[in-house]
């Protein structure tokens, strides 16, 4: 008992207080992402999950799925998914930040309606961008037509390729409001004078963007990269709802075949693994993240 | 004196709560997993549950609605969390899988003095069993039949396709302008295999052969049937709703789809002139079985599960809520004379003497994925029939054998 007084005595109450958030993080998170490892290295099927003994396999689960044809397409979707996604919606975000920073009068209103995309739930907007898509019925191929751009009905997600592209559409318009609203509040900390200074010293508009207002940006630029990356790496309702992985696996990312093969084909263990790479691929991403946070603070 | 006031409390508290435990076991509830969605559905079974719990004292039944998208998954975790219910309603081609994975009690015994087992038709019986041994009952079945649309057959000049090649030769005659010949529900899951093994079957081969002339003739037929524009491809997004409602709407001439449909149909579209006949025949005749079983859930309720389940399929009980259903009664006394008003339903029933269950096998899922996979391959163009039978009939095999 002394021992503990003296141990709390010595500045250390501070653990104290961490206790309770660390007990939570231990039970909520560490023991899933554990027991996901666990299950991963497992055979756990239909015909074993509620046998007492779970044979154990090694690596056999991620073997079986680098051979099996749908996971490393589907690595590669995630990759061409989230670079392409992040890219249009950053520099859409950002030039729609920087036009409605220049506060016109309607530029408020309109900040505003820009953020219905990001609150409209999303199966809502999937369900939405899978009607207009569609190659007989949908709006988009009506108007093309109307407009006498295409003669015939194009495929949008009937073709492998088009079928991304789509989906990469439709999320692209759902995130920009996220880059657009964070960009807008980085903008607003940059000193008017500035900017001023500069134009007077002579910089042209060109000048001061580059070399005024992306180097104050660049932590928020980061952050916004770093989070939208991990907000597209792991999407899975826009893709489970718009095209569920079709035509014919082609549009499978991580998230939508580990569901697939866990739920769909009752493969525990192999959902269980894909699910684990896409942790490890996110876990990265989050040390890098936190890394820059930390850096930058460090430089403050 | 405080502490023994204290005793005295507690041991009182005791009491009330054995006691009162013991009440509650006097009557056992028995849950009901299902998920049929719509209201007419949910009411019938209720009063189903109503009528058993008003014949007897001793068992109360009590339903639970779990949407279809979730319910392989709940009853998987359920499995794993030993959380389930008692009876479980469930898709026929999953049965095998579930009683597989264990949670299913084996009541072949309990059911053997029963006579009215000897009155199933063996399709949906064989659903229920796995290795021979009986881990439920069929509910209700029904299966696909060719629907048509008599103004553009009338106005083509064709009559409705009794082989696969008066089927192509048919649906590119009524093709014109915005309205396909013909449209069935391809999507890449159960419900695209559901659609697609009549065709396979029809061909002469099992629900486990594809890489064979036969297999090859089935696939290639779904890829002419697309190729000459008779079939829009976009069949391979399209729900067994929604292949429904582009015919109702007019934009289909031909469709299969199931007897569940026509309540729905009759009711939407009352001045749209269709009919039903059996299906086009390839080698021999063929249609899916579906439907539901009654599944029994492992643990301590299996005797009050059966004795509901007795109940629900005597002949006088059943006749009261099958044809709310839209389902052909899987007995042949209560099939007997069930639609005998009914030209359409006639039909199905007909049909019925050509349905197969799918599989049965533990890992349907699998097997099942891999002929949607085949057929959405072929479909789009992705992959030549040959092609796709034989990467199909790889994952197959790896399966079964």
């Amino acid at each position: 008992m002394n021992r503990i007084k003296r141990f709390f005595g010595q500045g250390n109450i501070g653990y104290l207080f961490v206790l309770p958030a660390a007990i939570y993080m231990l039970l909520l998170v560490g023991y899933p992402i554990i027991s996901n490892f666990i299950l991963s290295f497992q055979d756990v099927t239909v015909m074993t999950l509620n046998k007492p003994h779970k044979p154990f396999i090694g690596i056999r689960n991620y073997r079986t799925l680098l051979g099996d044809g749908v996971l490393l397409p589907s690595l590669v979707n995630t990759f061409v998914f989230t670079v392409c996604c992040i890219a249009l919606q950053f520099i859409i975000g950002f030039a729609l930040a920087l036009f409605l920073g220049r506060d016109f009068s309607i530029a408020r209103p309109i900040r505003g309606l820009l953020m219905i995309p990001w609150m409209i739930p999303m199966t809502v907007t999937a369900l939405m961008f899978k009607f207009m898509f569609s190659s007989n019925v949908g709006i988009l191929n009506q108007f093309l037509q109307a407009c006498g751009l295409i003669g015939q009905p194009i495929e949008w997600l009937l073709q492998p390729r088009l079928a991304m592209l789509s989906l990469i559409v439709a999320n692209t318009w759902i995130g920009i409001p996220f880059n657009m609203i964070l960009i807008s509040t980085g903008l607003t900390t940059i000193p008017p004078e500035l900017l001023e200074a500069a134009s007077i010293d002579g910089a042209n508009r060109r000048q001061s963007f580059f070399h005024i207002t992306l180097p104050m940006l660049k932590s928020v630029i980061e952050s916004v990269l770093i989070l939208g990356f991990i907000y597209t790496f792991k999407v899975f309702d826009l893709v489970f709802v718009m095209t569920n992985g079709g035509p014919v696996n082609s549009t499978h990312l991580l998230s939508t075949y580990s569901y697939k093969l866990s739920f769909t084909l009752f493969k525990y263990s192999q959902g269980a693994a894909t699910a684990n790479i896409l942790f490890l691929i996110l876990f990265v991403v989050s040390i890098a993240y936190l890394k820059f946070v930390y850096d930058d603070k460090e430089t403050d | 004196m405080k502490k023994w006031l204290a005793i005295a409390i507690v041991t009182l508290a005791a009491c009330a709560v054995f006691t009162g435990g013991a009440f509650a076991q006097s009557k056992k509830t028995v849950t009901i997993w299902n998920y049929w969605e719509t209201p007419k559905h949910q009411e019938t079974l209720a009063r189903i549950c109503k009528d058993f719990n008003a014949s007897q004292g001793k068992v109360e039944v009590v339903t639970k609605y779990i949407p279809f998208a979730d319910f392989k998954k709940q009853l998987s975790i359920g499995a794993a969390a030993s959380e389930l219910p008692d009876i479980v309603i469930i898709d026929n081609p999953d049965h095998a899988s579930y009683a597989g994975m264990g949670i299913f009690a084996d009541i072949t015994d309990k059911l053997a003095s029963w006579p009215d087992l000897k009155q199933y038709f063996a399709g949906p019986l064989n659903s229920c069993k796995l290795d021979g041994r009986l881990y439920g009952i069929p509910f209700g079945s029904n299966c696909l039949s060719l629907y048509y649309n008599e103004d553009m057959l009338k106005a083509a000049g064709v009559k409705p396709p009794k082989t696969w090649d008066e089927l192509k030769s048919v649906a590119l005659k009524t093709t014109k302008g915005n309205v396909h010949g013909f449209g069935i529900s391809a999507v890449q899951n159960e419900e695209g295999t559901f659609g697609f093994l009549c065709w396979l079957w029809g061909s002469g081969n099992t629900s486990f052969q594809i890489n064979n002339p036969n297999g090859i003739r089935a696939l290639a037929l779904m890829r002419d049937l697309v190729k000459s524009g008779a079939m829009p491809k976009e069949v391979i997004n399209w729900t067994q709703g929604d292949t429904m409602n582009q015919f109702i709407s007019g934009n289909l001439a031909m469709m299969v789809n199931g007897p569940w449909q026509v309540p729905t149909m009759r009711a939407q579209a009352p001045n749209l002139k269709w009919n039903v006949v059996t299906l086009p025949v390839g080698a021999k005749a063929a249609s899916d079985l579906g439907g539901e079983n009654f599944g029994v859930v492992k643990g301590d309720k299996v005797d009050e599960a059966v004795a509901f389940l007795k109940f629900a399929a005597s002949p006088a009980e059943m006749k009261t809520y099958i044809n709310d259903f839209g389902y052909i009664a899987s007995r042949k006394d209560v099939a007997d004379g069930q639609f005998a008003n009914d030209a359409v339903m006639k039909v199905f029933s007909a049909q019925m003497a050509s349905a197969q269950p799918r599989g049965p096998h533990p890992r349907w899922p699998e097997i099942s994925d891999a002929l949607s996979l085949a057929m959405n391959e072929s479909l789009t163009g992705i992959a030549t029939p040959e092609a796709a039978a034989a990467k199909a009939q790889k994952t197959i095999d790896a399966i079964v054998k």
